[in-house]
């Protein structure tokens, strides 16, 4: 009899919660929906009536001028083939190091675990400051004007090792065990067992260094603000919306109702840039999120 | 004997090099890099200025622009000291530039024989004088505010502005005083409460954003007959030079007043106070605010919308207030026969510590200040501030003149990034005012092409006022006093007072405005005239020395 | 007296050689981890000599070797302003807020999502909650504004729904801007805050599920006795490192959002440190101050909640 309630109950609730959960999901949705299509519809305004503000999901009067005004300018080619090749070398440097040092410092028997921890975890926590970093990496390490200024300062992240060690932790022991008795070292324990089962975890990992890596804009400025050759795509929009500002102000200087030809606004170019960086994350996305999918890690182990 | 072999040894080095330099007629090609404290865009690969700047004087530019904070930013670069750019330009805050060292004194280098284009900028009427830094050289020669000939105003600083078409309404009479000016605007919105979509109007609107307060605590020095001093108002008829803080005298308390009876008469919005820069640029470009206190370069967006989308009737007129009479009666003033007078503008201020200078790790200082003297030569100014005869400009009856498509290019930034030099013509000194011949330097200055490219409502809008040019709704320009304007005065030493005597206004002015009876205004008043005074004691003592201090330079005593 | 040297010796030499033999046995271990170790210490550690900046009054110029060194001067100076110990309440009350319910927020969503059964409809939920991460702080904070307004969305709700008379000044009073802030920050990063959930539920072993509903556990119990204990190890170490970030309240939020009136609880510490270190004549040793201020308060609290955290039998970071 009660075996029975407890069935009937968890049925009711079975069609009930979906329909509630989609219900909640969409609402949610909808509210982070609304600023993107937003921004988006700003983007496709012209800018001098974009000025007035009060543009809701569609642009009140349609101009491309944005996006134009971005993309005519040849470097900006140039700064996305920077832009890529140094999230993706970033990305894929980033995840070996790090990976391999959380499999190491997930080994509880390893003796300099306690205290390669404690030196790493702290990295997260001090901050030398602006001047001491551009003196080491600029001028004892002589990486300005330079690529790799981009790539070797970026190698590991503390957060993405701790994130993976977490995970690690959470696969059943044995897995190593089984492999040390096969007489494996931890090397080949690390690549061959643990690291293909870690999948799911190095996806969500490589979007944070790749997203890290794309939007960094910094760097290009600290390092190498005077080499156009070496421009990052965030660096160059960044400098573009900046000029924006700048020239809108500086043009009306000249203090009188004197022909205006500028179709872009500062709100306008803000808007265009924003979807120019965020799309080329949303195409990488997807393949990144098939990794996402409950039990997969174990039961590719089993199965 | 070390000391000989020395001398020797560079003698050898530097005869070596002779023949090097020698070989070549035109001069070695050499890449300068170039800070900018400010954003900017990279000119293109064929930039046709930079092309005859590279033929003519070998010399190729690496420009790097400012993208984060500005003192950061110079903070950082400075502690580098080997790898500076070779020109530093350190934009408002070039001080520290020149405070930090790293900039080479420009004096040595000057002269009436090798340089008179440059000798001549700085040395006539003593400029030199107001020049020089405290030690006695000259790190950065200005790049905005030496005229030649015949100086052409354009006011584009503070004022009360208001959309032309209430001045149009009242029949071409514009207001003299804060109260004509708030009586009008209220008379306006009591006959025109909305615009034409509907929209109620906001009577006059106070942006108080960042370091763009200045719309609400500087309006009082002007209401009493001063130039923009910054926080400060001087007494010039005294020989002591007596100046003080206004905001926290009696003499500001009737506009903070004004401003109260115009809130509680929903003249002004409680939102204004938390209003960032983009709404309130929507807000002017919608056409709903009629007036505020602003200068008019910090809202140039909106009038471009403005004038983007042919509404020139709500374009704005700047005006210079004053109070009246009545407001001041038993208020004591900065001194006991001070006359409130209309003085918005000055005569042109040099721009002094503003513009590029060269640095101690460039290793072509020569070249650099060959460069300076070259495109200061009246050939070079006009290629710099024109362009080109004939293509970017035309000359008739020796008037240079611009066709409309011609002068429209000037404002497309991607034309600019390949025919104009502006990345370092901006930070270079350069000649404003008028050519020996008539012209203005600058086009924009160019009477026919102001009078030509103006929309005809602006030109009837002039012609029904009786005037000619914006400006003459101002009274005659003032020349400058001897210090310059205050606002321009390194205050690093009292830094953190000013900070602290700014941070009160912009935490307790608002809630002043708001009170919502006149026992409040009072003691919200008086309570913040308590908390503020002590740093505006030590504010305007400061700049009383530091006023003196400079007059003493200028008149050389 | 010999043997007794030698016996210690040897007593000293065993223990030793033990730790020493287990390390050479753990060389792989070593590759692994060393090279890192010492990347930290040239990038991260080798930079830490900028501290003293903090003891001077420094000056590029003059470089760290000859710049004046005033003490602790840095720091009296910050902790004698009213508006540097209120900023220390503000960043403290920001972040803490925002620990809270961004976690709850992220944790709870991951969970929605992890009971969609459509994957098309999943896939599409996650990717359209974590866009708003990718919208600049700009964009952000001016929709916040607008929304805010006195003739604003939230204000037309509030007052269409009667829970209030007149529209609520929320942009003018100090007293909303945290949660203002708060409600900022759990709306833009709350999608981007599942992802690490979402991967850590990856790793529960689906018999789990299978068993607990063989038993009869309803969802919501097959969510709290299995799907929650699956993310704990990763919510207890993400929970000790932002306990340790409590003094990190952001810049750019309160900076946009800031206005004269609620400057009393907007400014953090980065935004104060920044306008007592920067200005015409700029003082790098207070900013540096004010870093190392909040950094050693951090590891504070960063080993005090890991310590806690061991106590308690939990997962700990270190």
């Amino acid at each position: 009899m009660t075996a029975i309630t407890v069935k009937k109950k968890g049925k009711r609730r079975d069609v009930v919660f979906p329909i509630v959960n989609t219900i909640i999901l969409i609402l949610i949705m909808f509210t982070t929906l609304y600023p993107v299509i937003n921004t988006v519809a700003y983007s496709l305004n012209e800018g001098m009536d974009a000025l007035r503000g009060g543009i809701g999901l569609w642009p009140r009067v349609f101009s491309t001028e944005a996006y134009e005004s971005l993309l005519r300018d040849p470097a900006i080619y140039k700064a996305f083939g920077i832009s890529v090749s140094k999230a993706v070398l970033t990305t894929l440097l980033n995840l070996f190091f790090t990976s391999m040092l959380a499999y190491a410092l997930s080994r509880k028997e390893y003796v300099l675990r306690g205290f390669i921890t404690v030196v790493l975890v702290l990295t997260m926590y001090i901050n030398a400051g602006l001047i001491p970093n551009y003196l080491l990496v600029g001028k004892v390490l002589g990486l300005r004007n330079s690529y790799w200024v981009y790539i070797i300062p970026t190698m590991f992240s503390c957060f993405n090792m701790i994130v993976i060690r977490t995970y690690i932790g959470g696969l059943p022991d044995a897995l190593v065990e089984s492999g040390k008795i096969d007489g494996a070292g931890d090397i080949r324990c690390f690549f061959q067992i643990i690291l293909p089962l870690c999948l799911p975890v190095l996806a969500t990992v490589a979007l944070f260094v790749a997203v890290g890596a794309w939007n960094s804009w910094f760097d290009t400025y600290l390092y190498n603000g005077s080499k156009k050759d070496l421009y990052s795509l965030q660096y160059l929009l960044k400098m573009k919306l900046a000029t924006t500002q700048n020239q809108s102000n500086a043009a009306a200087t000249s203090a009188d109702a004197l022909a205006q030809t500028s179709k872009v606004a500062p709100v306008t170019v803000r808007a265009a840039i924003t979807v120019v960086s965020a799309v080329p994350i949303l195409v990488v996305y997807p393949f990144l999120q098939k990794y996402f999918v409950t039990g997969m890690a174990l039961g590719s182990v089993k199965g | 004997m070390k000391k000989i072999l020395a001398v020797l040894l560079a003698l050898a080095m530097v005869l070596a090099l002779v023949p090097a330099v020698m070989a070549e007629g035109a001069p070695e090609l050499i890449t300068v890099t170039v800070f900018k404290g400010d954003p900017g865009d990279q000119p293109t690969e064929d930039n046709k200025i930079y092309k005859l700047i590279e033929e003519k004087l070998g010399i190729k530019f690496e420009f790097e622009f400012l993208a984060g904070n500005l003192d950061e930013t110079l903070g950082i670069k400075m502690s580098d000291r080997d790898n500076l750019p070779d020109l530093f330009d350190g934009s408002n805050s070039a001080e520290m530039l020149e405070d930090g060292g790293v900039l080479i004194d420009l004096l040595p280098y000057i002269s009436e024989e090798k340089t008179p284009n440059l000798y001549k900028h700085i040395y006539t009427d003593d400029r030199i004088k107001q020049l020089l830094s405290e030690d006695g050289k000259l790190y950065i020669i200005p790049n905005y505010g030496i005229n030649y000939n015949q100086e052409i105003k354009d006011y584009n600083g503070p004022a009360f502005h208001i959309q032309k078409k209430v001045i149009a309404w009242n029949n071409y009479q514009v207001p003299k005083t804060v109260d004509e000016y708030f009586a009008l605007i209220e008379k306006y919105i009591a006959e025109n409460p909305t615009t034409e979509d509907g929209t109620p109007y906001t009577g006059f609107a106070i942006l108080c954003e960042g370091w763009r307060h200045f719309c609400l605590i500087n309006p009082v020095q002007h209401l009493i007959g001063r130039p923009n001093d910054g926080e400060v108002v001087v007494d010039i008829n005294d020989p002591g030079y007596h100046t003080e803080t206004f905001i926290d005298k009696p003499y500001a308390k009737p506009y903070y007043k004004k401003l109260n009876e115009a809130y509680k008469k929903g003249l002004i919005s409680r939102d204004t106070f938390a209003m960032n820069y983009d709404q309130y640029i929507a807000a002017l470009s919608n056409g709903t605010v009629i007036g505020m206190f602003d200068q008019g370069w910090d809202f140039g967006d909106a009038t471009n919308s403005l004038n983007a989308a042919k509404k020139y009737e709500n374009t704005y007129l700047a005006l210079p207030l004053l109070y009246d009479a009545d407001d001041l009666e038993g208020i004591a003033l900065p001194s006991a026969d001070w006359k409130v007078e209309e003085h918005y503008v000055n005569g042109s201020v040099m721009n002094k510590d503003r513009g590029a200078g060269i640095s101690i790790s460039c290793k072509y200082p020569e070249r650099m200040v060959e460069l300076y003297e070259t495109l200061l030569s009246d050939e070079w100014q006009k290629i710099l501030q024109w362009g080109i005869e004939g293509e970017d400009y035309y000359v008739e009856n020796g008037r240079m003149l611009m066709t409309k498509e011609q002068y429209e290019n000037r404002s497309n930034s991607d034309w600019q990034r390949a025919n104009t030099a502006n990345a370092i013509w901006t930070s270079l000194p350069k000649k404003q005012g008028t050519m020996d011949d008539g012209n203005a330097w600058s086009p924009d200055q160019q009477p026919e092409i102001r009078n030509e490219f103006r929309s005809d409502y602006d030109k009837d809008f002039l012609a029904k006022s009786g005037k000619t040019d914006w400006i003459q709704f101002f009274g005659p320009v003032t020349p400058l006093a001897p210090y310059g304007e205050a606002w321009e005065i390194n205050k690093g030493p009292i830094q953190d007072d000013v900070d602290a005597f700014l941070r009160i206004q912009d935490e307790q002015l608002p809630g002043i405005i708001m009170a919502a009876d006149d026992a409040e205004f009072d003691a919200k008043w008086d309570a913040f005239v308590k908390e503020v005074a002590p740093y505006g004691e030590i504010y305007g003592k400061f700049m009383n020395e530091e006023i003196l201090k400079l007059v003493a330079l200028v008149e050389g005593k | 007296m010999t043997t007794k040297v030698i016996n210690t010796g040897a007593v000293g030499l065993k223990k030793k050689k033990g730790f020493f033999r287990t390390l050479g046995s753990q060389y792989q271990l070593m590759i692994m981890s060393v090279p890192m170790l010492l990347y930290v210490l040239l990038f991260n550690y080798a930079p830490m000599w900028g501290w003293v900046i903090a003891f001077q009054e420094y000056k590029p110029e003059l470089g760290l070797l000859n710049s004046k060194w005033v003490g602790w001067d840095n720091f009296k100076f910050l902790f004698s302003k009213q508006d540097f110990l209120l900023s220390i309440r503000n960043t403290f009350a920001m972040s803490l807020i925002n620990l809270v319910f961004g976690t709850v927020a992220a944790i709870l969503l991951a969970i929605l999502l992890n009971e969609v059964r459509n994957k098309a409809f999943k896939r599409t939920v996650q990717t359209v909650t974590y866009l708003p991460h990718f919208l600049s702080m700009v964009i952000v904070v001016g929709m916040a504004q607008n929304i805010f307004a006195s003739n604003g969305a939230a204000n037309d709700l509030l007052v269409g729904l009667g829970l209030v008379k007149e529209p609520v000044f929320f942009l003018g009073k100090g007293e909303y801007f945290w949660w203002l802030v708060g409600a900022i920050n759990v709306w833009k990063e709350v999608g981007w805050g599942t992802i690490i959930y979402i991967a850590a539920m990856t790793s529960i072993d689906p018999s789990l599920y299978e068993a607990a509903a063989i038993d009869g556990a309803g969802r919501f119990q097959r969510i709290l006795h299995v799907t929650l204990p699956g993310i704990k190890s990763t919510f207890m170490v993400l929970l000790i490192m932002n306990i340790g970030h409590l003094m990190e309240a952001g810049f750019e939020i309160q900076y946009l959002m800031r206005n004269g009136m609620v400057q009393k609880y907007s400014d953090t510490i980065d935004i104060m440190s920044l306008l007592y270190s920067f200005g015409a004549r700029p003082q790098y040793g207070r900013g540096v101050a004010a870093g190392m201020f909040k950094s050693i308060v951090g590891i504070i609290l960063l080993f005090g909640a890991n310590k806690i955290a061991k106590v308690m039998d939990e997962e700990t970071l270190i």
